[in-house]
């Protein structure tokens, strides 16, 4: 009898698999044709980035291949500016400073360990000294690559050493901390993380590349062209308001979700309710108001960061949802352990709410990044507070529009660039952090 | 190592409700304390005041000499241990441990030295480099109170900190809490629902219902003198039976008729009758199952009744019998003591007649439930 059942069971399965595999076919066919006409306009695009203004018209075209394919349009965009020679210069000092100082870090940390507890002097003595012998070597090198007379600029590099000594000391403070002998004796500890101490190097020395970098500028700020200006201002605005608005979404978040205050239900009915009505609506208002700051045109940025930071605790629903899922014993033994509500966000939540951080930082990067509505009024009439999109558009609002549109369709491709890269790198945060609110235990 | 002082603590929510009813007890240095009894009577809340989680609704809480109703949680120098263990998930045991030490500022040394003290009392050192996902239950209960007891606090408080664990290790952690207890000799206030922890573990028992004390007292004195009829069906298991009697007061003393039986009370408890002032009343009287004996000899002054479930425990048997009025009770007859034939006597339905030392019988008033040996 089992016998016969098997038997007669074996087509099913068979025909059942060749449905399977039909349904399969369908769905890759749609899904492909769907992404061929999902692409096309981006193709498009590309290609007529590398067609040349010069040699051939620009948008009315009979043919999609250009005939001379040149980087004449991207060429456009730097025209005037000294962009690559001042990140080539900024990225080799930065590097050779990060690495000299990265080293001594590491150094001092080694030689400190030999000598486990000596006292805090010498220890902040020995960190100090390592960090103005590493300043001096930057400002050394910097002066030597750049001719600069650094006298006339003595407030910058006030600035410049007060900003180099507090992050270099934090961070060597870290890696001291986590790479102790003291650790290292506990049994199995090499087990848990071997790159452990490669890994906070690392940080280290990109935080000391970044932070050459911004001294270089302000040192020898770089020459813009329009573009790279518009670029810049974009960037700028984008990066306040990540880490702006992500500070107060997730401090908004954090106290719907754990503190109990007379008004909480009213604030997040009310927020709701207030959510439903388009952020455009306020337009004319928020113009009139940020001229009478003298936040519009030449002083754009500024003004579009704080539109774009001033009703961010808004979004505070997805945040909220994922502290929710964190338990609550968490936060109250870490007060019983000593922590203040600041530490227990900050040394508990944040590390457990990585997925939502990096989550809250994409959208607030994302949002300003590819914004031309506000960004056309606030800056309305001066090219100087431009962001990329809406200079982008004037390009092809101009008389000249036909000539325009090949650099237009090159600009374009250049913003596309870091937000694909930034996404493709996150994708897996993203995700987590749509769908943790709802389903992480 | 510190004294506690609750006065007339009081916890109200909002909505008006009150969780607990002015709480009133002292509770001595190097006291262990339990606090017990079922869901929702308000032990937790109370512990989560003494803790500061929760506010003090009235009344105040003193530990030491400092009265500390609106001291923050990290100013009252206080360890939990949490029913969840909530340990923190991201870093360590060592920096589980160690966390507490080093928002104080403390030393590298002084930590390295306190946590690796406290890894070794509880057998925990080769996991202090692990993250917490990656331990056993009893494990991740051992960090959490290593991470109380890093800190030496002055109370210590555990919410439940067993009754995530399964049965085997619950009783084997109950004997490593008493061992802990006496290395580390601290004011100790312990949560539990469950009367076996709380006889084992506690120097008092602080039994709680609705909101309110019902008694405090050694594990001794609520078995042997519950204060009410709560308390007398709370501690102890299975649970005491009761039966409805007659308190009938003669010239020479008080004696209770149930069943059929006569039980002349004993000259102590008569006089705390007298004390009282108590007359011929209808009672309710308490015998634990372990206080009772089965009677084979045909004695007359025994109640008769009918077996409908004999649980076999191993060392002993447990018989639900009914008595002649449907009241059910429960006998718990040491195995030993039975002969071969007695105990195949002891089949499903048979009629079988027991007695109890009247030593042992708690009188309660039906109306008010009070004892009224108290």
């Amino acid at each position: 009898m089992a016998e016969k059942n098997t038997l007669a069971a074996q087509p099913k399965l068979r025909s059942k698999k060749g449905h399977e595999r039909r349904t399969n076919g369908t769905i890759y066919t749609v899904l492909t044709i769907m992404s061929i006409i999902w692409l096309v306009p981006f193709v498009f695009l590309v290609l007529q980035s590398f067609r040349s203004y010069k040699l051939e018209k620009g948008g009315m075209v009979d043919y999609l291949l250009p005939k001379h394919f040149s980087l004449d349009n991207y060429a456009f965009l730097f025209e005037g500016s000294n962009f690559f020679s001042w990140c080539g210069k900024a990225i080799l000092v930065g590097l050779i400073v990060a690495a000299a100082a990265t080293l001594l870090i590491h150094l001092c940390g080694k030689a400190l360990d030999k000598r486990e507890g000596e006292d805090k002097g010498a220890r902040i003595l020995m960190i100090g000294g390592s960090l103005l012998v590493a300043f001096a070597a930057l400002v050394a090198l910097t002066a030597a690559l750049q001719g600069f007379a650094l006298a006339g600029k003595a407030g910058t590099l006030l600035i410049a050493l007060a900003l180099f000594m507090l992050v270099g000391f934090l961070m060597a403070k870290v890696y001291l901390k986590q790479d102790s002998k003291l650790l290292r004796s506990i049994p199995g500890y090499v087990v848990e993380d071997k790159h452990e101490g490669a890994k906070k190097l690392c940080t280290l020395a990109l935080e000391f590349l970044v932070l050459s970098i911004i001294i270089q500028h302000m040192l020898a700020p770089m020459t813009a062209s329009q573009y790279v200006r518009w670029y810049i201002n974009t960037l700028t605005i984008a990066l306040f308001t990540a880490v702006l608005q992500t500070a107060i979404v997730l401090s908004v978040s954090y106290a719907l979700s754990r503190l109990r205050f007379k008004g909480r239900k009213l604030i997040m009915n009310s927020v709701l309710v207030l959510g439903l009505f388009p952020g455009f609506l306020t337009m004319i208002t928020l113009y009139f108001l940020l001229k009478q700051l003298g936040l519009t045109q030449a002083n754009a940025v500024p003004g579009l960061i704080l539109i774009y930071c001033a009703s961010s605790g808004m979004g505070y629903y997805i945040s909220k949802g994922f502290f929710d899922t964190i338990p609550k014993s968490l936060d109250e033994s870490a007060r019983i352990d000593g922590a203040t509500r600041f530490q227990v966000f900050l040394k508990i939540i944040m590390p457990l709410a990585k997925p939502i951080v990096i989550y809250t930082v994409l959208m607030a990067f994302m949002a300003p990044w590819g914004d031309y509505v506000f960004a056309s009024y606030v800056a309305f009439g001066d090219p100087k507070g431009y962001n990329v999109a809406v200079g982008l558009y004037n390009w092809v609002n101009t008389n000249d529009f036909q000539n325009y549109f090949t650099r237009f369709c090159a600009g374009g491709v250049l913003v596309a660039v870091p937000i694909t890269a930034l996404f493709l790198a996150l994708q897996k945060y993203y995700v987590e952090g749509v769908t943790g609110g709802a389903v992480k235990g | 190592m510190a004294s506690l002082k609750l006065e007339h603590v009081k916890k109200v929510y909002d909505k008006n409700v009150v969780a607990v009813h002015d709480f009133n007890l002292e509770i001595k240095d190097k006291e262990f304390i339990v606090f017990v009894g079922p869901s929702g009577c308000g032990k937790s809340t109370t512990l989560r005041m003494i803790a500061g989680l929760e506010d003090i609704s009235d009344g105040t809480l003193t530990i030491g000499d400092r009265v500390v109703n609106d001291v923050e949680p990290k100013d009252r120098d206080i360890a939990m241990v949490f029913q969840n263990y909530a340990l923190y998930p991201h870093i360590t045991v060592y920096e589980n441990m160690a966390f507490s030490l080093r928002l104080r500022k403390m030393s590298n040394e002084e930590v390295h030295r306190r946590v690796c003290q406290a890894a070794e009392i509880l057998g925990i050192t080769e996991y202090l480099a692990r993250k917490p996902k990656n331990l056993s239950g009893g494990q991740r209960q051992r960090v959490a109170i290593g991470r109380a007891i890093v800190r030496e606090p002055q109370v210590f408080l555990m919410d439940e900190p067993l009754s995530n664990l399964d049965a085997k290790l619950r009783n084997q952690m109950r004997a490593e809490i008493i061992l802990l207890r006496k290395r580390i000799d601290t004011t100790f206030i312990y949560v539990t629902h469950d009367q076996t922890e709380a006889m084992t573990l506690g120097d008092r028992i602080v039994i709680m219902k609705d909101g309110y004390i019902q008694q405090v007292g050694t594990p001794q004195e609520v078995f042997e003198t519950p204060r009410n009829l709560f308390v007398a069906g709370f501690i102890g298991s299975p649970q005491m039976n009761f039966l409805k009697a007659k308190l009938v007061k003669a010239s020479d003393g008080y004696q209770a008729e149930l069943y059929g039986i006569k039980v002349p009370l004993s000259e102590e408890k008569c006089a705390k009758l007298a004390k009282k002032g108590v007359g011929s009343q209808d009672v309710i009287l308490g015998v634990r199952p372990e206080h009772t004996m089965l009677s084979f000899d045909g004695n007359a002054n025994t109640i008769e009744g009918t077996l409908r479930v004999n649980e076999m425990m191993g060392s002993e048997l447990h018989l639900h019998v009914d008595l002649a009025d449907g009241t059910s009770v429960i006998l718990r007859i040491p195995t030993l003591e039975l002969t071969e034939a007695q105990r195949a006597s002891l089949a499903y339905g048979s009629k079988l007649r027991f007695t109890f030392p009247e030593k042992v019988a708690q009188l309660f008033d039906p109306k008010s439930e009070e004892s009224l040996l108290f």
